[in-house]
Order: C-alpha cells, then sequence, then structure tokens
C-alpha cells in the first residue's frame, strides 16, 4: 500500500514537471519572440526612414503610456470603456441566454425571434449607431444599444444550436429524474449547454468589443476608441499605437482571465472531449 | 396483482420502404414483482416496447396501463436505465445519483446519506466526487444503477444497460442487480440481445418476432436463485430459446429476399 502510493506520487510528479517544463518553454518562446519584434520595430524606426508622425518609435509609444498612466487620461479612459462593455455586454448575457434555450426548446419562438436573430447577425451593429443617437441621444444607453446589438444575436444563436445538439439520453433522463418545468430549463438545459454558452459567450464578447471600439471612433465621448481618435486629430500617432496596445491587452487579458477559467472548468468535467 | 398492462398497442415508423411496425397489437401482462427479460432479433422492436412502457413514445392505438391506469407521458416511477448511462457530465457521482432525490425536494442532508448508502452497495464509495469521464465504463453502469435504486421506482426498465461491458463486469452487475430484484422485489422489464443474460437473470423471458414487433413465444424461468451464467439449465434453457430465435432471423431473412426478388 505504502509502496504503491509512493509510486503514485512519483508518477505525478514526474507529469507534472514535464507539463512544468512545456508550459515554460512556450512561455519563453513567447517572449522572446515579441522582444525580437520590438527590437525589429526599434531598428527600422532608428533607420528613420520615415517621419515620427508616421511610423513613431517604441520610445515615444511608451512615453504617450506612461504620460497617459500618470496624468490619468487613458486609466480613465479604460474605466469609461470597461464600464459600457460591462454593461452592454452583461445585458446580452442576462437576456441571450435564457432566449437561447427557450429558443432551443420552443419552435415557433425559433421560428420568430430566431430568424431575426440570424437577421441581425448579418448587420454589423454599428450600423444601429444612427438609430441608436436619435433614439437615446447622445448618450451611455446609445452606445450600449449598439454592443447589444453586437453581441446579443451571436449569443442568442449559440446558446439555441448548443440546446438543440443536447443529447437525447439527457432530456429523457429528464423526467424519469424528475426535472420538470422550470427545473428543466435550470439543472438539465442549462448545465447541458454550457460548452456551448461557453462558445457563444466568447463570440459575443469579442462582437460586443467590436462593436465598443468602433462606437468609440465615431462617436464624441469618452474611452479607449475616443482616445485613439483623439491621438489621430491631433497628429499624435505614438497616442494612436499606444490605444492599439491597449486594446490588444485587454482583449487577451480577458481572454487569459475570464474564458481560460472558465473553459477550465467545463474542461475537466466534460473530460478532454468537450462538447457532449 | 398486475402491474403493467400492455394492451392491444401498436406503434408504426415511417420509413423510406413504406411503415415498419415496432409494436403491432401488442398485448402483455406483468405482475408486480416479476422480472420479464425480452429478446428479439435487432430491430425486432425490443426498444420500442421499453420506450413505450417509459413513456417515451406515446403508442399510436392501444393503451398502457401501470397499477390499472393509463399513463402519459414518462413518470419517476418508471425509471430507465440506458445502455450509455445517460449519467450527466456536469455532476459528479454522488450529484448524479442525488440528482432525482433534489428534484424532488430531499434535504441535503438526506441526499447525503442515502448516496453514501448506495455507493456502499455498488461499490464506488471511492470515487464520490469523481467526474463523469474519469470512470471506467462498468463504473459508470454502476453509478447508473445507485441513481436508479436512490429514485426508488416501482418499476425499472433496462435498455441493454450491460451491453457494451466486458465479461467479468457484467458478471458482477448481474450479481448486483439480481440482489437488488431480490431484496426490493421490483418489477423490472429488461431489454437485452443477450439470450443467455435473459434467462440468467429473468423470470420470464419474451422472445419478440423479427418482424411485426409481437410476441413469438414465452419461456418462464423456474430456476433457483443465485444463478450463473454457466449453469446448466442456464444453458439449457437458452439453448432452446436461440433455436427459436435462429429460424426466426432466417425466415425474416427469407422474407427480405422475398421484397428484394
Amino acid at each position: 500500500m505504502q509502496l504503491e502510493q509512493g509510486v503514485k506520487a512519483e508518477i505525478s510528479r514526474l507529469r507534472l514537471s514535464a507539463t512544468g517544463y512545456k508550459i515554460w518553454r512556450g512561455r519563453a518562446v513567447r517572449l522572446a519572440f515579441f522582444a525580437l519584434l520590438l527590437g525589429l520595430w526599434q531598428v527600422v524606426s532608428s533607420l528613420e526612414l520615415w517621419s515620427d508622425v508616421i511610423f513613431p518609435p517604441p520610445k515615444e509609444v511608451a512615453d504617450a503610456l506612461v504620460l497617459g498612466i500618470r496624468d490619468a487620461t487613458l486609466t480613465t479612459a479604460i474605466k469609461d470603456s470597461m464600464q459600457r462593455l460591462c454593461i452592454g455586454y452583461g445585458t446580452s448575457l442576462i437576456i441571450g441566454i435564457p432566449l437561447g434555450l427557450l429558443l432551443g426548446r420552443k419552435q415557433l419562438l425559433d421560428d420568430t425571434i430566431g430568424s431575426l436573430a440570424v437577421g441581425f447577425q448579418a448587420l454589423p451593429s454599428i450600423c444601429w449607431l444612427p438609430l441608436a443617437v436619435l433614439w437615446f441621444g447622445l448618450s451611455e444607453t446609445a452606445m450600449q444599444f449598439v454592443i447589444i446589438m453586437g453581441s446579443l444575436m451571436s449569443l442568442i444563436l449559440a446558446v439555441r444550436d448548443g440546446v438543440k445538439n443536447i443529447p437525447t439520453l439527457y432530456l429523457r433522463a429528464a423526467p424519469i429524474l424528475g426535472a420538470t418545468g422550470w427545473r428543466f430549463y435550470r439543472y438539465i438545459l442549462f448545465p447541458a449547454s454550457l460548452p456551448a454558452i461557453m462558445t457563444g459567450a466568447k463570440l459575443g464578447w469579442s462582437f460586443a468589443w467590436r462593436s465598443l471600439m468602433a462606437a468609440e471612433l465615431l462617436y464624441v465621448t469618452s474611452g479607449i476608441g475616443s482616445t485613439l481618435m483623439m491621438g489621430r486629430e491631433l497628429h499624435d500617432m505614438a497616442l494612436v499605437v499606444a490605444a492599439m496596445i491597449i486594446i490588444i491587452f485587454i482583449g487577451l487579458l480577458t481572454d487569459r482571465l475570464v474564458f481560460r477559467v472558465a473553459e477550465g472548468f467545463v474542461h475537466r468535467r466534460w473530460g478532454v472531449g468537450g462538447g457532449n | 396483482m398486475t402491474k403493467v398492462d400492455l394492451r392491444n398497442v401498436s406503434r408504426v415508423y415511417l420509413s423510406q420502404s413504406g411503415p415498419v411496425y415496432g409494436l403491432s397489437g401488442f398485448n402483455l401482462t406483468i405482475k408486480d414483482g416479476e422480472f420479464i427479460c425480452v429478446v428479439g432479433p435487432s430491430g425486432c422492436g425490443k426498444s420500442t416496447l421499453l420506450n413505450i412502457v417509459a413513456g417515451f413514445e406515446p403508442p399510436d392505438m392501444g393503451e398502457v396501463l401501470i397499477n390499472n391506469k393509463k399513463i402519459c407521458g414518462p413518470s419517476t416511477q418508471r425509471f430507465v436505465m440506458f445502455q450509455d448511462h445517460g449519467l450527466f457530465p456536469w455532476l459528479n457521482v454522488t450529484q448524479n445519483i442525488t440528482f432525482g432525490l433534489r428534484m424532488t425536494g430531499v434535504s441535503q442532508k438526506e441526499c447525503e446519506e442515502r448516496a453514501a448508502t448506495l455507493l456502499k452497495t455498488v461499490n464506488l464509495t471511492r470515487f464520490a466526487t469523481s467526474w463523469i469521464h474519469e470512470l471506467s465504463g462498468g463504473m459508470k453502469q454502476r453509478v447508473a444503477l445507485a441513481r436508479a435504486l436512490a429514485m426508488d421506482p416501482e418499476i425499472l426498465l433496462m435498455d441493454e444497460p450491460f451491453a457494451a461491458l466486458d465479461a467479468q463486469t457484467r458478471d458482477m452487475l448481474h450479481e448486483e442487480v439480481e440482489l437488488v430484484w431480490q431484496q426490493t422485489k421490483k418489477t423490472i422489464m429488461f431489454v437485452t440481445h443477450n439470450v443467455r443474460e435473459a434467462v440468467r437473470l429473468g423470470t420470464r423471458v419474451i422472445l419478440m418476432s423479427a418482424k411485426g414487433g409481437t410476441i413469438l413465444k414465452e419461456y418462464p424461468v423456474n430456476l433457483p436463485r443465485n444463478r450463473f451464467l454457466e449453469d446448466v439449465e442456464v444453458v439449457h434453457i437458452a439453448s432452446q430459446i436461440r433455436d427459436d430465435l435462429r429460424q426466426e432471423v432466417l425466415k425474416a431473412g427469407e422474407a427480405e429476399a422475398d421484397i428484394a426478388t
């Protein structure tokens, strides 16, 4: 028994160190690659082929970042954008997930609201901006409306497809286990379509993020997209690039912190196969 | 006392080559506490029969009475053990076993106690908090059995639950099911294509006809418990059934050839 445990511990230690090595090697390669890109950027800009206005050197971009954070213009912009995104995307999640679950079960709803969602999904949500400004004025609501129209449709459709792909076996097991009525939705449909909901949420987030940036570029307001536009108007390309870097960084951070964690959760339960 | 009563039940499916009878004018009475095993060639309607008794599919004609009451839809009193276990991947072993109890409003504390007892019954105490995908096929079916027992249904319907398991695991599960049946005296309907398995477990074996969805023949099995798959008497009865089954399959083959030519 003791021997067996010793062997088990040894095996798991070996496995851990093997995966640990892979993870660290991956990190090192990525770090080296990005350092190389940065170096290349520095070299090209120091050749002075173009003026600093057209091709800002890394130093200027770094200065713009530091300055923006020190005088709080960039941090305020990030805060404003994230606030809009959270409200708009959050609303999409709250409406989209239950609606998607219903659409997957009720053919009548799918034929009506479902086909409407398919139609609206073909429309880039920024096209809603003129109407949104007309309806809601120059307000936060108008921006959030654009975000919702961007993310809600893909979320609804992804959840609906997830529900339609739930194995018949789970649906048959539900009533004999007493999961009927609202319990069926809460304890069977929702968890069974969780992998699809995760995919939908990720897709919805990327649509929301793109819609927000487009709206902030077009619309006179605060936020990181507007900072980018301001840089353009002031011919301050260092600020433009700084804003672009922040947009990339927020995108990556959300993917790592939110979606990786959530996917790991699904992975542990469903097993490596994922899906169903 | 009559537990299950199927009266003149028919179920028709439409296929490319015309109507196919899952069941046609099917009559069967199952007494309380009987262990009925249903065998037949594939496509004979065994699964249709089970789905109709479970309430997953409505009969096109005729009626199904349980305790002399006509059924409409599935119920917690007729629990089904599926071939592919049907356990929920988003719940761990214990949560799967107690899922039905929680749905019917049993308290958390009682759920835990029942789960502990059932885990002991199926020898899975060590795996109480494992995820389903971490278990072997036999362990999954044992969890499915524990989940069925937790529901304490009047009738247990089993749809080839051990077909995909290796021989040793299947033997163990046969013993467990037999023990459960002896202790609880539940009415069990067990669908299988394995004739010897049917004779080893059942109090009565029903052989279905290859086409047309009717009963071809019934075989009472009055052998003492606990039986083994290798028992001479089990093998003897099974070989009788297998002979009848073989003729039936041949006949069905000829019928098919007739249509083809």
